[in-house]
């Protein structure tokens, strides 16, 4: 059981194996009550605020600010009336294999998880190893080796399922970036947790998901004129390209409701969601939060919903909530230049739509003259499990019709 | 590239080592004249005449203590012990004198001598002529022991064995002379202590040395036939053993089946086992498993011999069973 002097980095999501310690906000010897903040945490997906879950006296504090430390380990002691864990501020937390992972660093060496009901937990030192590490609670799986030992792959299809379940951190074009291949001299450049695991969550991504492509162009003349004219109305929520592809992605999932699918545990999720997730560029890394209910919502709606996501995830103040659900995201690199993105698909998710930057193009009218429009690249990819190449242009299609006739976004969404 | 058989491969690594240094001598019984009793001095006393290379009376620890004195009075003894069985009568002149020379004269002196002693069962010779022996000597601080597989490490092993300033063991497994394989026009001299990885593998780790590695290559074809990748080492040297090869090879699969003809109750697979299970802890995703022959002398008739030694069904049912 947990040691009750000691503070421990809490698991805030089903996935997070380790937390940055990013600032201490007590000193030792400092009197907290209740509620107050003791650290914050930073993880792959969000800054969090750890309070004190009963008054005590810090004792001193084991863990420097900017240092990563798994989940579980003892980052301060205090005594306190309290028991050792402070609660989590997140929704969704999950209290889970502390006692686990708290073994690195304990000094009694390495045992077995707590027996459940006096029972021994049978697993292999590899099994033991990797749970460790992913922080796993052992007790919760069912081995298939001999007497029901819990093997490697038994620790590694569980965790396989719950990044299924709960897309996080984003998929993206340049994080390839994070692929190392020691090859020459060189500097290496130290990773973040938040990049670490997203290099490892993104090249499990391209390399389980089958993925493949569709590509459309759109031209948005017409869209850009709205958008100029209604931004004329200072009263108004200022609106964006990108607010008017996720609308017309929100409203292509709601006319298209099969396309809202994930694949989970080899079969085909339907989430009757029209949720969509948005790349937003911030000062720790990409993150890709999730709008919800885009498809029966308003453009203003919209636009101020998708103002307030994006301000949270700069200011670092994302819920483990806000990462939930959706089955496809949006990401938009056509304010820097690029003609077209083809993107990894978010893990947990089957489908991310790439919008690159619009070009001004001479296109022939109907008597042949030309005609200067402005045109925008589009790349969908998707996941081959559970969409196919038909249902994937018709998706496509949907957008780019409705982003051609932007008069049709502004109408109610019944 | 030429194909050579085992036995002229030691034949060659003895004339190559007595050509290169003349304080290379020959002695057993049988050795000279004879050429041995399986043929692996044929030709050397033409060559080199009966000053470098002769007979002794039928006593191993004659030929043992002579060789211990020779080494350290200035030459290269290589004797031969015609069968690994015999090993027993040369304890004291191995254990107690050559094992501990270096020790005791603080550095000051060594024993370099060779001993070749043919192991292995399979030619129906009965139980005093076919034991594997080599654990007891690998247990022994000061000797060392090696344990060629195949022509072009029964040369290169000999000749770093011949070159080495300490005492060391060279086991041939008997059935193996015979066995032919390509190798260089230019045979190197291979390091003692260096395991060798002869098939790549990602689920299990096979490890074996002399004749039975070829069991565990045969093993290794018949799993990947069923999709089971496995990984086959011949470790070449038992004493001292390549460790980290091993431990790398662990690290990537995961499993690991130790393989050999010695008796498996404390055999070499009982050190490599324990080895793997202490510093390769948080690797193993299975039991170490071991195959060796059962806990009897061996038997002389041919059936139950055949039953007796370890054989690729063996090896796979082992596998198995640490994947399961």
């Amino acid at each position: 059981m947990s040691d009750p002097s000691a503070i421990l980095m809490p698991k805030l999501g089903l996935t997070m194996t380790e937390g940055v310690l990013a600032s201490w906000l007590v000193k030792p010897g400092e009197q907290v009550r209740e509620g107050q903040t003791i650290f914050v945490v930073e993880t792959e997906k969000i800054s969090t605020e750890v309070p004190a879950n009963a008054a005590g006296v810090i004792v001193e504090l084991l863990v420097g600010e900017g240092e990563t430390v798994p989940v579980g380990a003892t980052v301060a002691r205090w005594t306190s009336a309290g028991a050792g864990l402070p609660p989590t501020t997140g929704r969704g937390a999950v209290p889970a294999a502390t006692d686990t992972a708290q073994i690195p660093h304990s000094q009694s060496g390495a045992h077995a998880p707590s027996p459940a009901a006096g029972e021994r937990v049978l697993a292999t030192p590899l099994a033991r190893r990797i749970a460790r590490t992913h922080g796993v609670d052992l007790r919760t799986l069912t081995g298939t080796g001999p007497r029901g030992r819990i093997k490697a792959a038994d620790v590694e299809a569980t965790i396989v399922a719950s990044a299924a379940k709960g897309p996080e951190s984003l998929a993206q074009g340049d994080a390839g970036a994070a692929q190392s291949g020691r090859v020459g001299p060189g500097r290496s450049r130290p990773l973040s947790g938040f990049q670490k695991t997203m290099a490892r969550r993104l090249t499990e991504a391209k390399q389980t998901i089958p993925h493949f492509y569709v590509l459309a162009t759109a031209d948005i003349t017409d869209l850009l004129e709205l958008r100029r004219r209604l931004n004329e109305d200072s009263a108004a929520p200022k609106v964006s390209v990108t607010h008017f592809i996720l609308i017309a992605v929100g409203r292509a999932l709601r006319d298209d409701p099969g396309f809202a699918a994930v694949w989970v545990d080899d079969g085909v999720l339907e989430l009757g969601t029209t949720d969509v997730g948005l790349a937003v560029d911030t000062p720790r890394g990409l993150l890709a939060p999730v709008v919800r209910d885009v498809g029966s919502r308003s453009l203003n709606g919209l636009a101020t919903e998708a103002e307030s996501v994006i301000e949270r995830a700069r200011s670092g103040a994302l819920l483990p909530d806000d990462f939930h659900g959706g089955a496809i995201t949006v990401s938009n690199v056509g304010m820097h230049g690029a003609a077209f993105l083809v993107p990894i698909i978010n893990p947990g998710q089957s489908a991310i739509l790439g919008v690159g930057a619009a070009s001004r193009v001479f296109r022939p009218d109907k008597q042949g003259a030309p005609r200067l429009r402005e045109e925008l690249g589009l790349v969908l990819s998707c996941d081959h499990r559970v969409t196919n190449g038909v249902s994937a242009a018709r998706f496509l299609n949907r957008i780019v019709a409705a982003l051609q006739n932007p008069l049709g976004l502004l109408r109610g969404s019944s | 590239m030429t194909e050579i058989r085992y036995l002229r491969a030691i034949n060659m690594a003895l004339a190559d080592a007595m050509a290169e240094d003349d304080t290379v001598v020959v002695f057993g019984e049988d050795v000279s004249e004879a050429g041995g009793s399986f043929g692996a001095s044929r030709g050397l006393r033409d060559r080199f005449g009966p000053d470098r290379i002769f007979d002794t009376p039928i006593s191993e620890a004659a030929i043992a203590g002579a060789a211990v004195g020779v080494a350290m009075s200035g030459l290269r003894p290589v004797i031969e012990i015609m069968f690994m069985d015999f090993i027993t009568l040369t304890m004291d002149a191995l254990v107690n004198q050559a094992a501990k020379a270096r020790f005791m004269f603080g550095g000051q002196g060594s024993v370099p001598m060779v001993l070749r002693t043919p192991h292995g069962a399979g030619l129906g010779a009965g139980p005093q002529h076919s034991q594997c022996l080599e654990a007891w000597l690998a247990h022994v601080p000061g000797l060392k022991v090696v344990c060629p597989s195949d022509p072009a490490s029964a040369y290169g092993l000999l000749r770093a064995a011949i070159r080495d300033p300490d005492p060391v063991i060279m086991v041939e497994n008997k059935a193996l002379y015979g066995m032919k394989a390509e190798v260089a026009d230019e045979l190197p001299v291979l390091p003692i202590g260096k395991a060798a990885i002869l098939r790549r593998g990602k689920e299990v780790t096979l490890v074996s040395y002399g004749a039975s590695v070829h069991i565990c290559s045969a093993a290794a074809a018949q799993l990947e036939a069923d999709g089971i990748s496995a990984e086959v080492i011949d470790l070449r040297s038992l004493q001292p053993w390549d460790e980290a090869t091993v431990l790398e090879s662990l690290s990537s699969t995961h499993r690991l089946v130790v393989v050999h003809e010695a008796v498996e109750a404390f055999g070499p697979g009982a050190e490599i086992a324990a080895r793997m299970a202490d510093v390769g802890f948080d690797e193993l995703d299975g039991p170490i498993v071991r195959v060796g022959a059962p806990f009897m002398p061996v038997p002389f008739s041919k059936a139950l011999e055949g039953r007796y030694l370890p054989d690729a069904a063996k090896v796979v049912a082992a596998v198995r069973r640490t994947l399961a």
